[in-house]
């Protein structure tokens, strides 16, 4: 078996996945916008923008006026993806998307660049941990966090042509390339990576393919909730009821995030399940070049998911 | 009193009646926000009354979303929604939320949270280009750093199909907008931000027509007029005071008195 290593896997980038996902649908469809906020070199969007000129707007350093714009152009019928950094949008836009997004139900993409600790020498302002749980707590929001490249592009052409508000939570740096080329995804449904039998592993995110082929005694069920909202309730509680044991992996604040919204689904389905969680614990986040020194300082590496996976197995 | 020896403009009558509808909403309802919907009803009333706009292709987007009493009252009137609802305004069982809401036939925005509007509306405007785009915002509104977002963006994009028109009471919630926070020169402001403006009496027929007209046929440029109005404008004893911004109560004597003030007007 063996041990997941970002310095020798492949990697591969979410953000340029989903920028040339995203340039290629835009020849086939005339609707598609992108709305940039100040960082269209950071998403990567300068070839969109040579090639779309109408169709790709520069708001500015000017995050509500984007959502709002985004809103009303969505309301004219167009195909609007907004991007940005997730610190920024929802960051700083939240009550715009609740109320110009949201309320008035219209499918504005927002794309979430730089979610996590994974941002690396950034800091604090920049790694967005808070932006799972701003926007699962939206009505008519959607929301989406993929594992690698390669689900970053299945989800962007799912998006695409979804008619709901959604949100796609993007990493900064390369991460590791999981899946194969060709990947179905369906809103609401979950991939299971990896069958076991002692414990199930749930999390979103290049922090979940740490727990892959991990040279361990215990059997682990590792479920991609790529789908943080919809939920695939099923399929988590089917491997519950067979595991007894679930650990959420999220690089993300532990409140609010995917591991609250497992828990619950837990507690009122009645089964019995020892529960734990890996994720940043009611802190900022700060710079480090390697931004997986930040996991293993934040408590969020392999290692200590090693260590929360034995203290689940020890419990009886 | 006809000021200028001008005869009382048709719309007048029409607006008369939009305001007893507003104050028979709040009054059923117990609680609204009187104060800017009588403000702005002389000017939702040209919008709507006259044929400058056919808002079933052109769009109307109230940016301040209290404001809807009034809005709700014009869409009974042009049948959008049954005359019989405006009295279960904001109750649990009605559509008319006490914000406006884009559930009720009509209606192109949600609103509430003040200073989106305009933003919403350049957005719709700059995807729809046939057709023009009116955004209704306030003076007090004005303070929301987004309403400046919006400007500099309708003058980036050349919107000569945007027009915002702001309700200037001077007034809100807990007092004058010079108080609050003073605005300066608005009208200055929009023409360095690459506006066309026009100022007018928010309540004189005539010259909206005339400033609403003058926006339409702008090219390039995006067109703000800015409606100089009274707070609570034709119940005298409500004018020009922020305490009926928003109403918790109207006693049945007060309700009557207003009542009678705006029937013989």
């Amino acid at each position: 078996m063996l041990k997941m290593n970002w310095k020798t896997a492949n990697l591969s980038s979410m953000r340029v996945a989903f920028a040339d996902t995203i340039f290629d649908l835009a020849k086939d469809d005339p609707d598609l916008y992108v709305v940039s906020v100040g960082l269209r070199p950071s998403v990567l969007m300068d070839r969109f923008a040579a090639r779309y000129k109408t169709r790709f707007l520069e708001v500015g350093v000017a995050e509500n006026n984007a959502a709002g714009v985004a809103a009303g152009l969505a309301k004219s019928g167009k195909n609007v993806f907004l991007c940005t950094y997730a610190c920024f949008s929802p960051g700083i836009n939240l009550a715009t998307i609740k109320q110009s997004i949201c309320e008035n139900n219209l499918p504005v993409k927002i794309i979430g660049y730089h979610g996590g600790l994974l941002t690396g020498e950034l800091g604090a302002s920049h790694q967005m941990l808070e932006d799972v749980a701003l926007m699962r707590s939206l009505p008519n929001m959607e929301v989406f966090a993929p594992l690698d490249s390669v689900e970053t592009a299945k989800i962007t052409s799912v998006l695409a042509k979804s008619n709901r508000p959604s949100y796609l939570r993007l990493v900064r740096p390369n991460s590791p390339k999981i899946f194969p080329s060709k990947l179905g995804f369906t809103i609401g449904q979950s991939h299971t990576l990896q069958s076991g039998k002692d414990i199930t592993i749930i999390g979103y995110g290049p922090i979940l393919t740490q727990t892959i082929n991990l040279d361990i005694k215990p059997s682990l069920e590792i479920i991609n909730c790529s789908s943080i909202k919809p939920l695939d309730e099923n399929t988590i509680l089917k491997s519950i009821k067979k595991t007894g044991r679930c650990l959420v992996v999220e690089d993300h604040q532990l409140f609010g995030g995917l591991g609250e919204a497992v828990a619950a689904v837990i507690l009122k389905s009645g089964l019995k399940c020892k529960f734990d969680q890996i994720g940043v614990n009611n802190s900022f986040g700060r710079s480090s070049r390697d931004p997986l020194d930040l996991y293993r300082l934040y408590g969020l590496s392999t290692t200590d998911i090693i260590v929360k996976i034995n203290n689940l197995m020890s419990k009886k | 009193m006809k000021p200028w020896g001008r005869l009382a403009h048709p719309l007048s009558s029409v607006a008369r009646d939009i305001r007893l509808s507003v104050l028979d909403m709040i009054h059923a309802a117990g609680a609204g926000h009187l104060g800017g919907s009588l403000s702005s009803a002389d000017i939702m009333t040209t919008l709507y009354f006259s044929d400058i706009f056919n808002f079933d292709k052109d769009h109307f987007i109230l940016s301040a979303g209290h404001l809807c009493p009034t809005l709700y009252a014009i869409l009974a009137k042009k049948n959008k929604i049954k005359q019989s609802t405006l009295s279960t305004f904001s109750q649990i069982d009605s559509i008319l939320e006490g914000h406006s809401s884009s559930q009720i036939p009509g209606v192109e925005f949600s609103s509430g949270s003040l200073g989106q509007g305009l933003s919403f509306a350049a957005g719709l405007a700059l995807g729809d280009k046939d057709h023009h785009t009116v955004c209704l915002t306030t003076d007090g509104e004005h303070d929301e750093g987004q309403i400046w977002e919006a400007v500099s963006f309708a003058n980036k994009y050349h919107q000569g199909n945007l027009i915002n028109i702001i309700d200037c009471n001077n007034q809100q919630i807990g007092g004058t907008t010079d108080e609050i926070m003073p605005l300066g020169e608005l009208a200055a402001k929009y023409i360095r931000f690459g506006w066309t403006v026009q100022t007018v009496d928010g309540h004189d027929f005539y010259a909206l027509i005339k400033a609403i007209k003058n926006a339409k046929n702008s090219s390039i440029y995006p067109a703000c007029i800015i409606a100089k109005t009274t707070m609570s404008k034709g119940i005298s004893f409500m004018e020009n005071d922020y305490h009926y911004h928003d109403v918790k109560e109207l006693s049945l004597e007060v309700y009557q008195r207003a009542k009678n003030e705006l029937e013989n007007s």
